[in-house]
């Protein structure tokens, strides 16, 4: 019972970090109907910066959050501009698979290159520090993940919820055509929209580089989580991503707990193959198009 | 109907083709077992061949077994050579792939002819290399295929250059508990174990051996290699609070348990790695320098040994890659002994053919930095790793007596944080 409650507590605080990546993977289907396989790749290539800039100038990968959130915010925009935006209107979904995953590879090609295909950590002085709370251990860096995730994640919230530009955002995934004819400039959205995306990724990457080694290859493993997280959540549906994010996180904890962490893996997929039999819309994702 | 004839009778033209190219293949070598002798003039090059992994996944390894075949090269020049010949190393890349290790050891043997061949890194692109080897009758010293598959081919002309294989790497921990007196000896064993065939039969090894001999299982678990997060597995270990903790580990997951026990603040009285905690650079890094005290590997090489030539070894490795003795890959050493076994059967038969050294070496020890070599029909050594500790920041050798150098600490102290 003890193993399965601490299972349990850090299944939770992992779930945060996953809900962040997975946010910006369903606003980016959200706004542009694009199913990004690159989310992982970015995520992993936000880890290698926070990498960077900790084994050359020793910041903390939890203060550089806002420099790879910018640099990975402006290669999003690019990337929208550059690879996205030339697709042809009707058959953009299905090309923007091919695209997304030639980006995924392009990604992984390019950190090979740079850093090698060695496993990477981040070992900072607190990486192995734990609080004991009533016999149940605490680890710093998942709480603080958490704490921060939740913190990027309200910033989002409030992005699109709150202003100008977020009501834009909204409207462009309600209709596209009648924002449009509102003055909502679409195009602008989209690539903005992918870089806001990206940027999610970018904070997740440096926290998930605290968390867990990491290889160029890394990405795989991740991608194929987060679109199961998404599917759950319902695409498009950003408070959806949250919630499915740590009932797979939890689930999967638990299943390692009780049963054996052979099968915690496969525990993603399970729920996935339940929810495209049960509720293929997803768990908050509506059958029309609907608000994120 | 046309298009799926034409396909099928491209398909026809094909095999035709393809069956034309191997007989064609397979006269060529048949006509080609020269190559087994010793064709140049004595004083000709010595040409040594040998496909490394530049690229790819096994990139890092390759490249450290390619530093001790290019040192063993110039260090045995600088003494003039094997027999007065110049060793020249052929190496080429095989991009950790085992199609490009069978055509590289088949253009290194035919098209460029050399003399002898070495081995590549990995079992996977052991097991097919050692193929051509044995096709062409040539000897095939490897450094590092030591998996199962490599010895159940059966072949005569392979011989792995480590001191046993891979899987029973951990039995020197298992000897060492053994020799303990009965009350100084565990009573408790919990074992975690990556699904992989050079580390789970590691820790599968030592468990039969625990438990012949008394010591009770409270828990085994073995892992998927995709396993990131060891949260639940050893708050499990923590549970069943084990007296000794055996890892059958590569490395990331040795650093994740180490790394997820040191947060859940349980500390078991011994613990073995069969892989990872023998990094002597890697393993203080990616844990804290400050956690590694007590924990337990086994190793062939260790900075400080006393076996044949491995002084030398050292201060040339040192001379021509920088760092200190620490930072000496053990792979590199492999491949250093490799060479070393080469210029040990010259120096004993005065020749250096493919069958003397088959022969020779399939008889009697052989010296190497690793220790005295020794192998069994199937290319398997047959002597023992070494248990080696972490004691204040570094990796000793602990047992046997024979090659130890400092006594082993017990119980293993507690985590630094």
């Amino acid at each position: 019972m003890h193993a399965l409650i601490q299972g349990v507590i850090l299944g939770i605080l992992t779930g945060g970090v996953y809900a962040l990546m997975a946010s910006g993977q369903t606003l980016i289907f959200g706004i542009m109907k694009v199913v990004n396989l690159a989310q992982g790749a970015m995520v992993i290539m936000a880890a290698y910066l926070s990498y960077q800039l900790f084994t050359t100038f020793g910041m903390d990968p939890f203060l550089a959050i806002p420099i790879t959130t910018l640099l990975m915010f402006g290669l999003g925009v690019g990337v929208e501009l550059l690879f996205l935006r030339p697709l042809r209107r009707e058959d953009k979904s299905e090309l923007s698979l091919l695209v997304t995953f030639a980006i995924a590879l392009l990604i992984e090609g390019v950190l090979s290159v740079t850093w090698g295909t060695t496993y990477r950590s981040i070992n900072t002085t607190y990486a192995n520090s734990s609080w004991t709370l009533w016999g149940y251990q605490i680890t710093v860096v998942r709480f603080w993940a958490f704490v921060l995730s939740l913190v990027a994640l309200g910033l989002l919230f409030w992005l699109l919820n709150r202003t100008r530009f977020g009501r834009a955002v909204r409207a462009t995934v309600q209709n596209p055509e009648s924002a449009r004819l509102l003055g909502v400039e679409a195009q602008w959205v989209s690539a903005l929209g992918f870089g806001l995306g990206a940027a999610t990724a970018a904070a997740a990457g440096s926290i998930y580089g605290l968390l867990y080694p990491f290889t160029p290859g890394s990405h795989y493993d991740l991608i194929s989580r987060l679109l199961s997280i998404v599917v759950l959540g319902g695409l498009g549906s950003v408070g959806g991503a949250v919630i499915a994010a740590v009932i797979v996180s939890t689930s999967s904890a638990i299943v390692a707990a009780t049963i054996s962490p052979a099968w915690s893996e496969m525990t993603f997929f399970v729920i996935l193959i339940l929810v495209l039999l049960i509720r293929p819309q997803g768990l908050f994702g509506s059958v029309n198009r609907g608000a994120i | 109907m046309q298009q799926s004839n034409r396909l099928w009778r491209k398909g026809v033209v094909a095999v035709i083709a393809g069956a034309v190219v191997l007989t064609l293949g397979a006269c060529a070598s048949s006509s080609n077992d020269a190559g087994a002798t010793a064709s140049a003039s004595s004083k000709a090059p010595l040409v040594i061949g040998a496909s490394i992994s530049l690229t790819g996944d096994f990139a890092d390894s390759g490249k450290a077994v390619k530093r001790g075949y290019d040192l063993w090269a110039a260090e045995v020049n600088a003494k003039g050579g094997v027999l007065g010949r110049k060793v020249t190393m052929k190496l080429v890349d095989d991009a950790s792939s085992p199609t490009q290790v069978v055509s590289n050891y088949q253009n290194l043997i035919n098209r460029d002819k050399v003399d002898l061949v070495f081995g590549p890194f990995s079992s996977l692109l052991t097991v097919p290399a050692s193929q051509v080897a044995k096709r062409y009758s040539y000897a095939f010293l490897e450094p590092a295929g030591g998996g199962p598959k490599v010895f159940a081919q059966k072949l005569d002309n392979l011989f792995f250059v480590q001191p046993a294989p891979v899987v029973k790497s951990g039995d020197v921990f298992a000897d060492w508990i053994l020799s303990l007196p009965a009350d100084k000896r565990p009573k408790t064993a919990a074992y975690t174990e990556l699904d992989d065939p050079f580390a789970q039969p590691i820790a599968e090894n030592i468990r039969t051996r625990f438990e012949a001999a008394g010591i009770k299982t409270v828990y085994q678990q073995v892992y998927p290699a995709e396993t990131q997060d060891f949260s639940a597995i050893m708050a499990k270990v923590v549970a069943a609070n084990p007296d000794v903790l055996v890892g059958g580990t590569q490395n990331e997951d040795a650093y994740a348990q180490v790394k997820t026990l040191v947060q859940l603040k349980f500390s078991p009285k011994f613990m073995f790695l069969s892989n990872g905690a023998n990094s002597p650079l890697e393993f203080p890094t990616k844990v804290g320098p400050q956690n590694t005290a007590g924990i337990m590997s086994a190793g062939d090489w260790f900075p400080g040994s006393t076996a044949a030539g491995s002084a030398g070894f050292e201060a040339a490795y040192i001379k021509a890659n920088g760092g200190t003795a620490d930072t000496i890959d053990n792979s590199s050493a492999e491949a250093f002994a490799t060479g070393q076994l080469i210029e040990a059967v010259a120096a004993k038969t005065g020749k250096i053919d493919n069958a003397t050294i088959i022969t020779s070496l399939h008889q009697g020890e052989w010296p190497t930095v690793l220790g005295n070599l020794s192998w069994g029909a199937d290319g398997a050594p047959s002597g023992s790793f070494n248990l080696i500790q972490w004691q204040n920041g570094k990796l000793v050798p602990v047992f046997p007596a024979a090659t130890a150098k400092a006594t082993p600490v017990y119980p293993k102290p507690n985590w630094g944080g």
